[in-house]
């Protein structure tokens, strides 16, 4: 009988080497284990991406474990605890707290980020650990999920295409480098970099459905006062990071140039902001990674005044080309991340002193950060008392839109159908019936009967009156003053609807946005 | 304090033996080429299933539906006239006489001064059943409705119930686009289309005089009350037409019991008239079903009984015919 010794050193290692990989194959069971939650067991295909993201993770280790029983190596973690990701992460996550207390499906998506969290980790210590390198253990991934989701993630039905944007977020990380200051540094914000490369990829296949993106960016100010909440939450971000210089140049860059807009044609640049929340909250949180930003003060200004450009810029040509706007602020980040170098050597160039002087951070001493953050802060202060951040803005008011299309202005009746557009899909009649009456008439739009049609039975549905007429009578295009239910849903300013709201506050409201029925009533029920 | 130093002192072993078996390995740990091309391979295929997934978004070409064959009938009855009848022209009696019906309710009297009136309608043709759940589901396979298969599902010969008014208008639509571009629609039929008639519901004297001819009858069979002709007081729908009515007013199935119809016309006092379009801004929105259903007694299924329900109302009582109607 043929016997084998066995080295015991070879034996001790093999061991160790399946001791290292506890981690990883807990966390895989984890997420296997997570997939019969009742959020996730309740919907199969949801439940399958989680047993797909765990076998392939199982594989993976199994391929690396018969490898490494060949020729044994211990997979081993080291320290990497950095204040910039728990903090990071920490902003975020009250972000999703605050957001999800009022859009309750924020709350529903929490299972799925802890599986996308734990992927995360296993996904990065096998691609550290395949890379020959230790796994550097930390809380680097949260921060790359929460920013991640906190701009895209898939409905249920398609969500094992979530995993496939953290992977690719992850290998971007890992593989696309660059030597910046002597030192090998991914080049893209992981989490910029693959919204970057999905945004391409949902406008050129038009799948934007698929997603949670155009709920995501829309319901952001639901939460009441949500550009104070994000605006101090990001102090905590620039206070820590000194970032104030990015997030602040690229804010005041587009508030300045929508009050320029708005001077010269009438009207907002943005529907019904002077900047989008969603386009706030990304200059706070995904545009301020310290790693794949400038690093001298007038570098990282020169990358927030380029990142504002680049959004007002992507909103009309996104606009134009007939796509959703709402990938504007996540599709110039990673060509901003390619320009840093650049940047930065444009800005050792500048041999000028007093525009160096302005920007070193000596000119403050080790204040300057603190004093960016004044500089800031009353910015924000300023456009607060203006009116432009969580106030009533005019383009709330439906009313403005309609008289700025009569009266012309650039691009207002396509946002009066716009805004007609987003009442409607709240169901609110009035707007179903203007609508429809809009693409019977086809002086806005043109014309388009079935469509017309549709709306109609949609305000009918909702018995509107006016618009069963237009239903029975093909010819007519009947128009009617709003019910008090739509204007309950047509006065929320971007916050939740006024079900609760006395009708005398709801009729006065609705005055103040110009309806001027609303008025008369108002005036009736005040005598 | 002496199990951390323990524990930093092994993984320092554990770090210091890694460096030095990896020294020995040929293994070549996968270079940026590889990670580059897994990453771009999951770029492509992410473009490629997305841009599949967005083919399963988009409807068919309507040209391509337009040019299907059309060899049926719209799942419309196999008769001459496709299930639908002709009502002649002329004058009936509409609303209710208390001292003739005892049964009748304030609103079928005609005006404060008339108990009943007098209603001229030009000749239009009703359908001799009530829409059935294969005709509607007919149309929403056509139509690619995500609901077809929910319909498809259900006894075809039953009639369609729990859908709403603008889905009813909606379905009549589409029915009368097709009757006017099939070479197949019976010439009588595409003769009153061409002429300005459309396919829709009927309105209320339209659906009166077909249910009650022009003697003024109480129930479409006559003046009494009978079970032999209609479903009514019964536990279910029946399958349409289950109940002939040879002595019925223009031989139509179901004007009494089975399933309420649903009308175009807006629940308004008598005395009837046409109402314009801007007229039906002022009243409510209510619409007005007539001929009650299985679930009713037989003093709700007279042909002057008038019924009312919103426009989003979908009730498993609740059906419709259609008219081709030229008002």
């Amino acid at each position: 009988m043929n016997t084998t010794e066995i080295d015991p050193r070879s034996a001790l290692r093999l061991s160790q080497v399946v001791g290292s990989f506890k981690l990883p194959m807990a966390l895989t069971f984890a997420i296997f284990a997570l997939s019969f939650a009742p959020r996730i067991a309740g919907n199969s295909t949801l439940m399958y991406s989680f047993w797909g993201a765990s076998a392939i993770l199982l594989l993976w280790q199994g391929f690396m474990l018969i490898h490494l029983a060949r020729r044994p190596a211990l997979k081993d973690f080291s320290r990497a605890i950095y204040a910039q990701h728990y903090v990071q992460a920490m902003v975020q996550f009250s972000v999703y707290l605050y957001w999800g207390y009022y859009w309750r499906p924020v709350y529903d998506h929490f299972w799925l980020l802890a599986g996308q969290v734990m992927f995360a980790y296993t996904f990065g210590m096998l691609l550290a650990w395949s890379r020959r390198r230790s796994y550097m253990l930390g809380f680097g991934p949260i921060p790359i999920i929460f920013s991640t989701n906190l701009f895209l993630w898939f409905h249920d039905d398609w969500f094992y295409m979530q995993f496939v944007m953290i992977a690719v977020g992850f290998l971007g990380k890992e593989f696309v480098r660059w030597k910046r200051d002597g030192r090998s540094v991914h080049i893209f914000n992981p989490s910029a970099f693959s919204l970057g490369f999905f945004s391409l990829i949902l406008i050129a296949t038009g799948t934007t459905d698929l997603t949670w993106a155009p709920e995501i960016s829309s319901t952001l100010t639901l939460a009441p006062g949500i550009y104070t909440y994000l605006f101090a939450v990001g102090l905590i971000v620039m206070y820590f990071f000194s970032i104030t210089l990015v997030s602040g140049a690229a804010a005041i860059t587009l508030f300045g140039f929508s009050a320029l807009y708005a001077a010269l044609a009438g009207v907002p640049y943005f529907l019904d902001s002077e900047i989008p929340a969603a386009v706030f909250l990304g200059l706070h949180l995904l545009i301020t990674d310290p790693s794949t930003s400038p690093r001298t003060p007038l570098g990282k200004t020169l990358f927030g005044v380029l990142y504002g450009i680049g959004v007002f810029a992507l909103y009309t040509i996104l606009g134009w080309l007939g796509e959703p706007t709402l990938y504007d602020k996540l599709l110039c980040v990673p060509l901003l991340n390619l320009s840093v170098i650049g940047i930065d050597r444009l800005v050792r160039r500048i041999k000028s002193d007093a525009v160096l002087n302005l920007w070193n951070p000596a000119w403050f001493g080790v204040r300057a950060n603190v004093a960016h953050m004044v500089v800031w802060i009353s910015v924000f202060g300023l456009m607060s008392l203006l009116g432009r951040t969580d106030a009533q803005h005019p383009g709330d008011s439906v009313p403005f839109w309609q008289q700025s299309c009569s009266a012309q202005l650039p691009n207002a009746c396509a946002r009066l159908v716009s805004v007609e557009s987003t009442y409607c899909g709240d169901n609110a009649a009035w707007a179903c019936n203007e609508l429809g009456a809009h693409y019977r008439e086809g002086l806005i739009v043109e014309r388009d009967a079935d469509l017309a049609y549709s709306y109609f039975a949609r305000a009918c549905e909702l018995k509107f009156q006016a618009g069963c007429a237009n239903l029975l009578q093909e010819q007519t295009a009947l128009r009617a003053e709003p019910l008090e239910l739509d204007l309950r849903l047509m006065l929320r300013q971007g916050g939740k609807n006024l079900i609760d709201t006395p009708a005398p506050e709801l009729y006065a409201r609705a005055c103040s946005h110009d309806w001027a029925f609303a008025c008369e009533r108002s005036a009736a029920a005040g005598e | 304090m002496a199990s951390g130093k323990k524990k930093r002192r092994q993984s320092n072993e554990v770090t210091t033996q890694d460096a030095v078996l990896a020294q020995n390995l040929d293994y070549q740990a996968p270079g940026r080429a590889v990670g580059i091309t897994a990453m771009l391979s999951l770029v492509a295929f992410t473009a490629v299933f997305m841009s599949y997934q967005s083919t399963q978004l988009e409807p068919d070409d309507p040209a391509d539906l337009a040019q299907s064959p059309v060899v049926e009938n719209f799942a419309l009855p196999a008769d001459p006239l496709w299930g639908f009848v002709a009502i002649t022209a002329g004058e009936f009696t509409m609303g209710s006489n208390p001292q003739r019906d005892r049964m009748a309710y304030e609103n079928e009297r005609w005006s404060s001064s008339q108990r009943q009136g007098r209603v001229e309608l030009p000749e239009y043709f009703i359908g001799r059943f009530e829409v059935t759940n294969a005709q509607f589901a007919y149309y929403l396979t056509e139509t690619e409705s995500s609901s077809a298969a929910l319909f498809a599902a259900l006894d075809p010969e039953l009639p369609v119930t729990s859908v709403s008014l603008p889905q009813m208008l909606s379905y009549a639509r589409w029915l009368d686009a097709q009757l006017r571009t099939s070479a197949a629609t019976p010439a009588v039929l595409r003769e009153a289309l061409k002429a300005g008639s459309k396919v829709t519901l009927p309105n209320e004297a339209e659906w009166e005089k077909a249910a009650r001819g022009t003697d003024g009858r109480l129930f479409p069979w006559g003046m009494q009350p009978s079970d032999a002709y209609a479903n009514v007081g019964g536990s279910s729908l029946l399958p349409v037409g289950s109940h002939s009515c040879e002595p019925c007013s223009y031989g139509l199935s179901d004007m009494a019991g089975n399933a309420w119809e649903l009308t175009r016309s807006a629940l308004v006092d008598y005395p009837f008239a046409l109402s314009s379009a801007e007229a039906l801004l002022d009243v409510d929105s209510l619409w007005v079903m007539r001929g009650g259903s299985y679930q009713d007694s037989i003093n709700n299924v007279r042909t002057a009984v008038r019924g009312a329900v919103d426009p989003s109302v979908r009730n498993p009582t609740i059906g419709f015919r259609l008219v081709i109607s030229p008002l």
